[in-house]
């Protein structure tokens, strides 16, 4: 066993690991922040994508001792006191969403690619979601929610969702 | 060279169990004691939007909003059976058993406020807003709430089922009547085919779906975004690599489904026709979005490049054999 | 006519739930105490099997190993019950389940499953249909390959065929596929006084319950399925995987179970869509009418049948596409082999029909010298046709307003890019 300290959602935690385990399985099994999804395992569908230090990544494919001293940011980090973060907000109305399993990873990569850019154009955001799979929504309504909380986020100026 | 060509797909597909299998579906609703309108029902929603549609076909009959209604669909001891989530039969059969349990919950509450306002008949009697009231005098009026406390421990509870109509087909001609209703599709695309990689881009898609009546038309957009995505998978990429029963395409490196770079906008156009058997005349969809744009791809590659690919998916390999193969025939036909 | 919620854009009522991250799917529920479920799959397409237990069941840590002998009604399936929950004496799939191990933890139960034992005493195997076809092929259950034969006979196709002034034929293949939802196969199962409760993401839970209290011989009302959030299905839900053997195990150890498949387990445990090999024969006299089709289609249904009478029922019912055509024959079978059993699949058999009976379209249009789109028009189905099984469309067939729709977006769409 092994303890580590990191910080989710803005939350600090201390965590007793064992070696082998994956963030992901932090997350979920220990955390119980299950918003974060496993689909593949290996870092292809995108399910498990959390923000660490300001960048995207698998969680799948980050051990969790390298997860020491990060600031994560989960699904479940995204709503504000005041309510939904913009990009959940226009996930909702553009009718985004269908079976949602893949929902919290491409609302976080939504997220890291707004935070960087927040006038991207059709290209760029279907770029910024390439590597999160969804089998439902044919991904259109995905890009017609990103475009609009781009526009949510400009108005509203800096929304970091915590 | 990159070649462009259109090409289109018809398709239609019929909904339901079919060829006289009963097809049923229960739903039951109830006024709870706290005068909320609560829905039973065990259709499953696996990501088509099944709660959504049903809980407005119910609002729309019991004249309150979608948020007044609590649909509970996830626990078989509470829920009555709806049929399978499948063959794109819950809009169609289960939306007509829920249909049929809120206009009796209705005409239930209905002939309760007749009593209860003294009045002489049900004409006029309106459902709106939570309430049972007379149009010409609406001050004539009783709550859900109150009709609820009427009640009292024994909830008012009403059932709607739903039986399909179709025939057993003759098991030597095929002749019957297997299926009703059934949904049209017209989809047709515009690609870009690369004749030096073999790969294939759709430029431009046009979805023109039948829907018999659209319950809500965004969740149709997404079915039809979702269905062309999953028929260009199917034309261009999917395929298990099955090498003596061996699945040599397990995962998703090398089992390979479309990404956001890989589906275009769609140019979607809802074809309104209802079906009077049908709840508002709502028809399914939910497989017949999928169904007609592989062909579609298919065509608009001849159409490009004057290859028939006869066998799917449409890799780049086979693509490239087949040009190839194309213009060997062509070379020893003297047409070039 | 106008309503006021029907036809509205009302947001999805489950929407709020999935972009928050709260939607609870069945891999999300944990419980305290709760063991883990393992599944052992054959690694081979058709054998005999001697399966030994033993040495698994020594490893600490393990709670039971369930196999054959512990299930009382070793059978389920969508529509004949020819799969067992766990295979007693052969195997007829890579993937079959053989054991289920439940243990504390996931790793142990992964080691145990390496711990057992499988003789597998090889027979032949087919995996091409057509071979499967024949005579002489290794049968892959008690009875002939060919499962299924639908039979659809219009008119008269020998005749009318003298009289078309154009014919195509050709031979169309779909390869097997899968419905790669998002969410793989999990769930967990606990008792609720005595009660055997299954979560598990289903399309049918009440078929579920059912399967589970035939296998189990218990009754109906002491099996309640909670289906929470469902991360997609597309007919791959359709069939059972793990709801029997979580039921199982909870019902004999007391204790709740969860499993939760891999993304490669997913791929092995449920079904997938019918490869079909489609030969198609379709003529038009010179007005360009369509007069005749002739089609034999074959389905491989893989190791079990799971909706392939349906399917293969609904492929030759579809085969003529949505046009007139007043001569029809079809044949379509649904085979056995030993492939990756396949079932429902969106689309079910009128998914692959298109690939052939569009294209045949084309190609006739192209010798009559029409555009598609106009040749189209002039076969479709609209109100009062009759399709081949005799089926009267008698409203709702609005076929040419959605042809009409898509040549004037097209064109306009062409016109719009050079070179077209």
């Amino acid at each position: 066993m092994k303890k580590i300290n990191l910080k989710v959602n803005g939350v600090d935690y201390s965590v007793e690991i064992e070696e082998d385990v994956r963030l992901l399985d932090v997350l979920r099994n220990q955390l119980r922040l299950t918003g974060t999804k496993e689909g593949c395992g290996e870092g292809e569908c995108g399910a498990c994508t959390i923000i660490m230090d300001g960048v995207t990544v698998n969680s799948c494919m980050v051990m969790a001792f390298q997860a020491e001293g990060k600031e994560i940011i989960t699904i479940e980090g995204m709503a504000t006191k005041s309510g939904l973060h913009p990009i959940q907000r226009a996930f909702l109305e553009e009718g985004a969403v269908q079976c949602g399993f893949c929902i919290p990873g491409m609302v976080l990569s939504a997220k890291a690619l707004l935070d960087k850019n927040l006038t991207p154009n059709r290209e760029e955001i279907r770029e910024a979601i390439s590597g999160n799979l969804c089998r439902c929504t044919g991904y259109n309504k995905i890009v017609d929610a990103i475009d609009k909380a781009s526009k949510y986020m400009g108005k509203e100026g800096d929304v970091n969702g915590i | 060279m990159k070649k462009r060509g259109i090409g289109i797909g018809s398709t239609f597909y019929g909904t339901g169990y079919g060829n006289g299998f009963p097809d049923v579906s229960k739903a039951i609703v109830e006024l709870s004691q706290e005068g909320e309108i609560v829905l039973y029902v065990g259709a499953t929603e696996v990501g088509q939007g099944a709660k959504t549609i049903l809980t407005q076909m119910a609002a729309e009959v019991l004249g309150v909003s979608v948020e007044d209604i609590t649909l509970v669909c996830e626990d078989t001891s509470i829920t009555p059976d709806a049929g399978t989530a499948a063959a794109s039969r819950q809009t169609y059969n289960t939306g007509n058993a829920i249909k049929r349990a809120c206009e009796n919950l209705r005409d239930e509450m209905i002939k309760i406020a007749v009593k209860q306002l003294g009045l002489n008949s049900s004409i006029g009697v309106k459902v709106e807003n939570k309430k049972v009231y007379l149009n010409i005098f609406p001050d004539k009026k009783v709550s859900f709430k109150e009709i609820a406390n009427l009640q009292g421990e024994e909830t008012l509870k009403t059932e709607g089922i739903f039986t399909a109509q179709t025939t057993k087909m003759d098991e030597e001609t095929g002749q019957g009547a297997p299926y009703w209703p059934y949904t049209f599709s017209v989809y047709g695309v515009e690609v870009e085919v690369d004749t030096e990689t073999g790969l294939v881009e759709i430029t431009k898609a046009v979805c023109a779906q039948d829907v018999g009546k659209a319950i809500n038309p965004k969740l149709i957009e997404g079915q039809i975004d979702g269905g062309f995505a999953m028929g260009l998978g199917y034309a261009i990429f999917e395929d298990l690599g099955l090498h003596n029963g061996e699945i040599k395409h397990n995962r998703f490196t090398n089992y390979l489904i479309p990404t956001a770079l890989d589906v275009p906008d769609l140019d979607k156009i809802i074809i309104e026709a209802p079906e009077t058997t049908a709840p508002y005349g709502a028809k399914g969809i939910g497989e017949p979005v999928m169904i007609a744009v592989a062909p579609a791809i298919l065509n608009a590659i001849y159409n490009a490049v004057g290859v028939r690919i006869t066998e799917i998916p449409i890799t780049p390999e086979r693509l490239l054999k087949a040009i190839k193969d194309n213009g060997k025939n062509k070379l020893e036909e003297g047409k070039i | 006519m106008e309503y006021k919620i029907v036809g509205h854009n009302i947001l999805r009522v489950d929407g709020l739930a999935k972009v928050t991250g709260k939607a609870t799917y069945p891999e999300d529920l944990y419980m305290e105490g709760m063991l883990y479920g393992k599944t052992l799959r054959s690694i081979k397409t058709h054998a005999y099997i001697t399966v030994d237990t033993k040495e698994a069941e020594k490893i600490d840590g393990v709670i039971k190993i369930f196999t054959h002998k512990d299930i009382p009604h070793n059978y389920y399936g969508v529509l004949f019950k020819d799969h067992e929950v766990f295979c007693s004496k052969k195997v007829r799939r890579i993937g079959d389940p053989i054991a289920f191990v439940v243990a504390i933890t996931e790793k142990i139960a992964e080691k145990a499953i390496k711990a057992i034992t499988v003789e597998y005493d090889e027979i032949e195997s087919v995996f091409d249909p057509v071979d499967a076809m024949k005579e002489d092929a290794p049968l892959i259950h008690d009875r002939s390959n060919i499962l299924y034969h639908y039979k659809l006979r219009r008119g008269n196709i020998e005749e009318a065929f003298q009289q078309c002034s154009v014919i195509v034929e050709n031979q169309y293949k779909t390869s097997m596929v899968d419905h790669a939802f998002l969410q793989p196969e999990a769930g967990l199962a606990y008792m609720e006084g005595d009660t055997v409760v299954v979560c598990a993401a289903t399309q049918y839970p009440h078929f579920d319950q059912l399967e589970i209290s035939e296998a189990l011989n218990i009754p109906q009302e002491k099996v309640k399925i909670i289906n929470p959030a469902v991360g997609g299905a597309f007919g791959g839900r359709e069939d059972i995987t793990l709801q029997i053997h979580l039921a199982l195990a909870t019902w004999v150890i007391g204790k709740p179970v969860k499993t939760v498949y891999s993304r490669e387990e997913s791929f092995v445990a449920h079904s997938k869509r019918h490869p079909m090999i489609m030969n198609y024969k379709t003529g038009a006299d010179a007005n360009g009418k369509l007069l005749a089709m002739e089609a034999n289609i074959i389905g491989d249904t893989g190791a079990y049948a799971s909706w392939a009478i349906n399917i293969m029922r609904k492929a030759g019912v579809h085969a003529t596409g949505p046009y007139e055509i007043p001569n029809v024959k079809v044949d379509s079978y649904a085979v056995y082999t030993n492939n990756p059993f396949a079932g429902a699949m969106r689309g079910f058999g009128a998914a692959q029909v298109p690939i052939a009976h569009e294209q045949q379209m084309d190609m006739l249009a192209e010798k009559l010298k029409i555009d598609p789109i106009t040749f189209r028009l002039n076969n479709c189905f609209k109100l009062g046709s009759t399709t081949a099984t005799g089926q009267v469309l008698e409203e709702s067939v609005p076929l040419i307003q959605c042809i009409e729709a898509v040549r004037h977006k097209l064109n306009s769409k062409a016109n719009d890019t050079e070179g077209v």
